[in-house]
């Protein structure tokens, strides 16, 4: 009131005295125990054991549910962009997002978003964005792709049914990442319904995705874009997103394609415009490894066959591993080839330099000469030789071209030759001298063992005065090839004689390489008699072989598909196995087997041995071509053919250079066996020392001998004496050290040891704590971890073009597809707001067959689905319209045909379409084109099996009539037309329409398929009989891939396909006539007669009386004999009777009147004689009544007179 | 619409080709069988072949004569894991004999070779119910094998020391001592190396014998790591050939093991093939397998996978270290599998 708040007394606290003490003391205390539990421990006691085992079993439920399966994380080193989706409604501001996230990654402004755009937003993470359009198609194949869906809603509408029909896909496919974005909150004037407005749409997207998932609000537009903060923070979010692997998406290579050439030739494009086009696909690889030629499926185009795949440098690569917080301009790349962005690129077909397209037109304008001849000169660009160097004659019109080089056996110049080297296992191109080749032959001789094609003619004469000895190796260098023949290498003969003296110690023909036809063709009867007739034998063998090398097309390096050399060499071999004997055990196999194996010791590369190159089976192609057109160049394919109908046998023939007697042959694999020597580090010895070292010092108790942990020089020492080999380097470095050298080592190893002793120990350790509460789940994880690390390690160091035969093209690579016969449509029609995807197929995923699946109606489908309407189902990548058969399982594994899908359950769907992996879902919709008002996903399910046999039944009802009836036995007819089908049918059960059951037991002669049939009870001619069968359905073949995309522009929407029977009807207007017996009619019924109930006369006699039937029924008429005769009056009699009824008719009448007389009087006396009565009963009431009065008076006295006496007598 | 098809020539190889087409789904046509002979054996000398579903369940089949039950087991094992249900495959015809891997071989090395794949189980196993040698045959084999969905990669590098060889001597038909005979001097071989070895004699009798006599050996050794590696040698058939003395027979099969040793791996070489291919199946992850030099039908077999699946291995050379006695060169091959899961499978 005055202003001046009254002062109140500080608390002063104290510092000494009993209280400070007691509070300091139990500050003290207080302090040290944090943990309620521990001060309190009562409190926290068990009460319950069973409640605590109950929230024991709770929390560890809790705990395992948030486990996933764990999956080998087979994500790249360097991942693809992430593929962000950007779905809604029309007029939503799908584009205007786009933009603005663009503008806020790269600074860059893209007016027009065409087909994806590929953008570096951080060190790690690139993102291609895609506008999905409002057309199912494109939503279905997006929703496929997408790691990143940005669902926008019109939040001044509210959900449209688009939104719903994306989740739905979503669901079917694979749950990608959803992230909701409200736009047009602008439009709320009122805060308290913006309020509402967002809170009813983000609950409603919670249900839908998950709860709480993320949902982004876009408040306003400035000057056309969104809030510069807002999308800034969305950008945020988009970048640092984790991705859970979708099952589809990481087992199938997958590409979003962002760039299309036709590469068709112009000059059949113009002959014939609608014919297939070639065409290249650009796109980051996807999803999982994509192999060169299989097979891929492209939505809404259909199934095609990769004709090439390469990968081409990074159009839009992350920025290298500088340690910087954020990108430099230059590195905040975008890439967008279908909107006209990307700078230069080059790849195999073409340079494109992107420039602004007013840049172009100048330069045309300017460049174009005025004349046709300055510009035809202009153009050219070879010189008028080189023109006539590359020109063919062509002898017959539509055969190759002759080519100068294919006449002129000499020609000067290089020419490069690809020779064959046997050391390096490589193709190598070889510059040749032609016209000098003698002389190149020898320089090259030292070098090479080889030969080229040149210099066949100069062997073939060498050949000729060669001595049987050198026929017979040369006889053993004759190579073969399978499908893929490099150029001819011929070995020198020189060369030969040199290589056989190097290895003269191995067994005779040894030396050679491709021995193992020959042994392996030798008969068993050769024996090794052979060696002595061998030159005989080969020189005849000789003669072919030298032919085979004058086509030149064997092969030094391939000896092994020369298996069983030639027929007459088969022959033999048959022979042999008549024999029976072992093919390994022949000492004749020496040869064979053991240049194999040497082959495989000295070939560094055996993948040249397994695959060839690349290069040979071009090669091969090439030299298939014709010769001017007129000759085709013949090549005898004798040896491959030989081997191809050679025994399939697996049997591997053991090298019988080995001799196993041997001592030294034994020694060779000691160390295979536990009693041989061990690996350092494995050695029982060594181990045993370390855990010695390890443990130190101990003492036997029982032996009270005392252990000393030895040193580690004692340990050198020791180390020394056990293995040669330490010592040796040992003693090496003894010898080279001086003394302070020495114990500078020793310090060394001293460090060593105490390092490597407490390695070993945390290693223990480890091994210990672990082993505790290591549990399934994680050692389910650290194998996949340890699969993870292997799958990246394994290739690491190899270069790309190598690691992509190995593995096939990674993820994340920038690929090239080629495919070679696209319908024309496609290009035509091609439109970049459409997605354009090419699906990888798994193994045998290009087939078609039969599928079962499992459905349900959607909910929010208003109809049920007929069996046999054809339906657009969404399986894996394809799209495609099938005739579905529904069917459910009856208790008995029956597949029972439905006509329509259940209301609200799930059936069996079978059909017919591409084979799909089991466990893939699918969705189905009934028509693609248009837009519809309802919801238009029909169905939903997944595929359970791809059983080839169908096995749905419909259920059939064979009716008859009885045309006979005995007791329970029955005659029937109209059920069967032949006595064989009935035959089919005998035992099986058959009921009549009320219910009686019966058995068929024979057929009878006539009528035919008239048969007999028991019965559980009588039937009357009227009841109608049935047998109910199940009859197979057999599944429609349509398997009718949507082909949307190659509509024309604008109208890609508007597919359809089949139609079904009800729209055909309602387009054409036909009505069925409905059968007669179909139609309703008046109902007539016959008036029910219904017969008495007769009831047998013993029951009768039978029953109680109360239950015998009445016999009310009137006599029967009385016999005539008991019958009087009417009486008929005469007239007089008449008279009489008149009159005397009248008089009796008086008399009555007095009768009456005198007996209502008598009643009055009577009556009278009688209330007279009540009212005597009455006086009567009074006067005796008086009269008593005055006697009791005496008579209590009496007493009265009486008992006065005892009262008086009495008291005496108590 | 269905997949382009491959096409072959020649008889050879029949089993790898319609096997990987069975697999991979390839349509696969094979010409010029046996073109030029006057037998083909066959009424033509082309063969389609489309492939459908595999199914399993319970087969019986009488195999040729011609050919051991090896011949078909070794197709069939390659099969079985992907199958629609369990198969149980009973086959006869000849057991044993020299062309074909013998039952007993296959029966002690590629059942544990599929096992290390993750095929295993209470149903996995090969049972000789009777035993039928060469010419004659009337053995009885009976093969069951559980159904996978999926293989898992393996990493088989490193095989291990062996630490004990373990064999069967069977004879049927002969005396029983044969079988003896021929452990007696097996081991005086393989005693030199290791002293625990066993030999069991399996002498079988009645209707289990089959129609012809013989005996043979087949001997495994286990290493460490739990390979196997075996070799085996039979007699010859009775009227083809000389006959071979028992003793001979176990000095000789001694002697195939050893070898077989020499080349070593971790997959001895009549199943090269069988781990290839199931190392191809495998997720798509990085499968790596010690082997020992590839025998020409691995390496056909390798191109044909290339053919039907697009794999290519890496194939590295291991070359043994100058002082160490542990054999000659081995093979390590490594591929990345093509994630092949078994469509055959129902869904439950």
């Amino acid at each position: 009131m005055d202003g001046k708040v009254k002062k109140q007394k500080q608390h002063q606290q104290k510092h000494s005295g009993p209280k400070a003490e007691k509070k300091k003391l139990k500050k003290q205390n207080g302090s040290t125990e944090e943990d309620e539990r521990k001060r309190n421990p009562k409190a926290f006691a068990v009460q319950s054991a069973v409640r605590m085992a109950k929230t024991f079993h709770r929390a560890q439920d809790i705990k395992t549910k948030k486990h996933h399966v764990p999956v080998v994380d087979r994500t790249p080193l360097e991942p693809p962009p992430i593929v962000i989706v950007v779905v809604g409604p029309p007029k939503v501001g799908k584009s205007t997002l786009i933009r603005c996230l663009i503008k806020n990654f790269t600074r860059q402004k893209l007016t027009d978003i065409c087909g994806p755009v590929t953008i570096v937003s951080g060190k790690k993470r690139r993102l291609t964005f895609m506008e999905c359009n409002n057309d199912i198609n494109s939503m279905i194949d997006l929703a496929k792709v997408a790691d990143l869906v940005l669902m926008l809603i019109d939040a001044s509408f509210g959900f449209e049914m688009e939104t719903f029909e994306f989740l739905n896909i979503c669901q079917v496919h694979g749950f990608p990442r959803i992230m909701g974005v409200l736009t047009h909150l602008d439009a709320f004037k009122n805060n308290k319904t913006l309020r509402k407005t967002k809170k009813n749409l983000k609950h409603r997207f919670w249900t839908e995705v998950y709860q709480g998932a993320k949902l982004f609000y876009l408040s306003g537009m400035v000057y056309g874009e969104y809030q510069n903060q807002e999308v800034k923070n969305l950008g945020r979010f988009i970048s640092v997103m984790k991705f859970r692997p979708l099952v589809w998406q990481t087992s199938h290579p997958y590409i979003l394609a962002d760039r299309i050439e036709d590469l068709t030739d112009p000059e059949r494009l113009r002959t014939d415009p609608k014919c297939d086009r070639t065409v290249s696909l650009y796109g980051y690889l996807r999803g999982t490894h994509l192999k060169n030629k299989g097979q891929v499926h492209i939505p809404g185009v259909g199934d095609f066959q990769m004709s090439d795949v390469n990968f081409l440098p990074d159009p839009c690569p992350l920025p290298g591993t500088q340690k910087k917080r954020a990108l430099n301009e230059k590195e905040r790349l975008l890439y967008a080839p279908m909107a006209g962005v990307g700078g230069v690129v080059y790849d195999k077909d073409a340079v494109y330099i992107d420039l602004p397209a007013n840049h172009v037109k100048q330069l045309q304008e300017e460049v174009r000469p005025t004349t046709e001849l300055v510009q035809s000169l202009i153009e050219t660009h070879v010189t008028l030789d080189a023109k006539m160097a590359a020109s063919k004659v062509s002898l017959f019109s539509g055969s190759a071209g002759l080519d100068p080089t294919d006449i002129s056996e000499v020609q000067e110049g290089l020419r490069e030759i690809h020779v064959w080297d046997a050391h390096t296992q490589t193709q190598r191109r070889k510059v040749v001298f032609t016209g000098l080749e003698e002389e190149e032959d020898d320089v090259s001789g030292s070098s090479s063992d080889e030969d080229d094609d040149g210099s066949d003619q100069e062997n073939q004469e060498e050949e000729d005065d060669l001595s049987t000895f050198l026929k017979e190796v040369r006889d053993k260098s004759e190579k073969a090839t399978k499908g893929s023949t490099p150029p001819v290498k011929k070995r020198k003969l020189e060369e030969m004689q040199g290589e056989e003296e190097v290895i003269a110690e191995a067994p005779a023909f040894a030396d050679s390489e491709d021995e193992l036809e020959r042994g392996e063709a030798d008969s068993e009867g050769e024996g090794e008699a052979e060696r002595a007739g061998d030159s005989g034998h080969c020189s005849k063998e000789s003669e072919e072989d030298s032919d085979d090398e004058e086509d030149g097309d064997e092969d030094d390096e391939s000896m092994e598909e020369e298996i069983g050399a030639d027929d007459s060499d088969e022959e033999e071999e048959q022979g042999k196995y008549h024999s029976g004997t072992f093919k390994w055990k022949e000492g004749l196999q020496q040869k064979a087997s053991a240049a194999f194996l040497r082959h495989q010791e000295a070939a560094p590369n055996l993948r040249k041995l397994v695959y060839g190159s690349v290069v040979e089976a071009e090669d091969s192609e090439e030299e298939e071509e014709e010769l001017g057109g007129l000759f085709r160049v013949n090549r005898p394919q004798k040896s491959k053919k030989v081997q191809a109908d050679a025994l399939d046998c697996s049997h591997f023939n053991p090298d019988i250079s080995h001799n196993w007697e041997l001592e030294e042959m034994l020694n060779s694999i000691r160390d295979c066996f536990v009693t041989g020597q061990w690996e350092e580090g494995q050695d029982a010895a060594t181990l045993l020392k370390e855990d010695e070292e390890l443990y130190g010092d101990f003492e036997d108790l029982e032996t009270g001998k005392v252990h000393k942990g030895t040193t580690g020089e004692q340990d050198q020492a020791e180390t020394d004496h056990q293995s040669g080999r330490t010592k040796s380097e040992s003693d090496e470095d003894e010898t080279d050290d001086e003394d302070q050298q020495v114990k500078m080592d020793d310090e060394e190893v001293q460090k060593n040891k105490r390092l490597e002793k407490k390695r070993r120990l945390k290693e223990r350790f480890d091994t210990e704590y672990d082993d505790g509460d290591a549990t399934y789940f994680d050692d389910l994880k650290e194998e996949m971890q340890k699969q993870a690390e292997l799958n990246r390690a394994e290739f690491e160091d190899m270069d790309d073009e190598s690691r992509v035969q190995y593995e096939g093209f990674r993820p994340g690579m920038y690929v090239r597809l080629e495919i070679s016969s696209l319908p024309c449509e496609f290009v035509t029609n091609f439109d970049p707001h459409y997605p354009v995807i090419i699906g990888g197929l798994g193994t045998s995923e290009g087939n078609v067959g039969y599928l079962q699946m499992r459905l349900k109606k959607h909910r929010w489908y208003e109809r049920i689905l007929k069996t046999r309407d054809p339906l657009i189902l969404s399986l894996g990548w394809r799209r495609f319209q099938t005739i579905p058969l529904y069917h459910i399982e009856d208790h008995n594994g029956r597949h029972r045909l439905l006509k329509y899908t259940p209301q609200h359950m799930h059936c069996g769907a079978s059909i017919w379409g591409p084979i799909t992996p089991q466990g893939t879902g699918f969705l189905a919709v009934q028509s693609v084109s248009g837009v519809k008002a309802n919801f238009r996903i029909a169905a939903t399910g997944v595929v359970l099996d791809l059983d080839k046999s169908v096995t749905i039944v419909k259920k059939l009802k064979l009716i008859g009539y009885p045309y006979k009836i005995f007791q329970n036995t029955c005659f029937i007819k109209g059920m069967f037309n032949t006595v064989l089908e009935v035959a089919k049918f005998e035992g099986a059960s058959i009921r009549t329409v009320s219910g009686v059951r019966g058995q068929i037991k024979k057929a009878l002669s006539t009528p035919p398929g008239a048969f007999r049939a028991t019965f559980e009870d009588r039937l009357l001619m009227s009841d109608i009989v049935f047998l109910r069968s199940w009859y197979p359905v057999s599944i429609p073949q349509l398997y009718n891939p949507v082909t949307s995309l190659l509509l024309p522009v604008g109208q890609k929407d508007s597919w359809s396909g089949m139609r079904t029977v009800g729209q055909l009807k309602h387009d054409l207007g036909v009505r069925n006539k409905p059968s007669i017996d179909s139609l309703y009619k008046p109902i007539t019924r016959a008036p029910r007669h219904f017969n008495p109930l007769h009831i047998p006369k013993e029951l009768q006699k039978a029953l109680p009386f109360k239950s015998k039937p009445k016999l009310l029924q009137p006599k029967g008429k009385v016999p005539r004999d008991l019958k009087r005769a009417s009486v008929i009056r005469e007239p007089h009699e008449r008279k009489v009777a008149e009159l005397l009824r009248a008089l009796s008719t008086v008399h009555h009448y007095k009768k009456k009147v005198a007996q209502r007389a008598h009643h009055a009087k009577h009556k009278e006396f009688l209330q007279q004689k009540e009212k005597d009565e009455e006086a009567k009963m009074k006067r005796m009431k008086d009269a008593r009544k005055k006697l009791y009065r005496i008579m209590g008076q009496k007493d009265q006295k009486k008992q006065r007179s005892s009262l008086k006496g009495t008291p005496q007598d108590d | 619409m269905a997949s382009h098809g491959l096409t072959y020539e020649g008889c050879n190889f029949l089993r790898q080709r319609l096997v990987l087409s069975a697999l991979s789904g390839k349509r696969v046509k094979i010409k010029n069988i046996r073109s030029k002979d006057d037998e083909p054996g066959l009424r033509g000398t082309v063969l389609v072949y489309q492939p459908g579903l595999l199914y399993g369940g319970t087969v019986e089949h009488d195999c040729n004569p011609q050919r051991s039950i090896g011949y078909y087991l070794e197709a069939l094992l390659m099969l079985g894991p992907f199958m629609k249900s369990p198969l149980k495959a009973t086959l006869r015809g000849v057991t044993n004999d020299l062309t074909d891997p013998t039952v007993d071989l296959l029966k002690s090395t590629a059942l544990p070779v599929m096992k290390k794949f993750g095929i295993d189980g209470e149903g996995f196993d090969i049972k000789v119910v009777k035993r039928g040698m060469a010419p004659g045959g009337g053995g009885e084999v009976v093969f069951t094998c559980p159904v996978r969905k999926t293989v898992r990669p393996v990493q088989l590098t490193d095989p291990g020391k062996i630490k004990r060889i373990r064999g069967v001597a069977y004879s049927v038909r002969v005396s029983p001592q044969m079988g003896n005979r021929i452990v007696e001097s097996a081991r005086g071989i393989l005693n030199q190396f290791l002293p625990d070895i066993y030999i069991y004699t399996d002498h079988m009798k009645g209707a289990n014998s089959g129609k012809s006599p013989g005996f043979g050996l087949t001997l495994v050794a286990e290493t460490l790591n739990g390979y196997f590696l075996s070799a085996e040698m039979l007699s010859t058939p009775q009227g083809q050939g000389d006959p071979i003395l028992p003793e001979d027979l176990g000095r000789n099969c001694a002697k195939l093991l050893l070898e077989e040793i020499y080349r070593g791996g971790c997959v001895d070489s009549s199943n090269q093939s069988l781990a290839l291919l199931l190392m191809t199946l495998g997720q798509q992850d990085v499968s790596k397998v010690l082997l020992g030099p590839l025998s020409p039908y691995t390496i056909e077999f390798l191109r044909h996978i290339r053919d039907f699946f697009q794999i290519m291995f890496k194939i590295e050379v291991q070359k043994p270290l100058e002082d160490e006695r542990k054999g000659g060169d081995k093979v390590l091959m490594t591929c990345v599998g093509v994630g092949y899961s078994n469509i055959s499978k129902t869904l439950k």
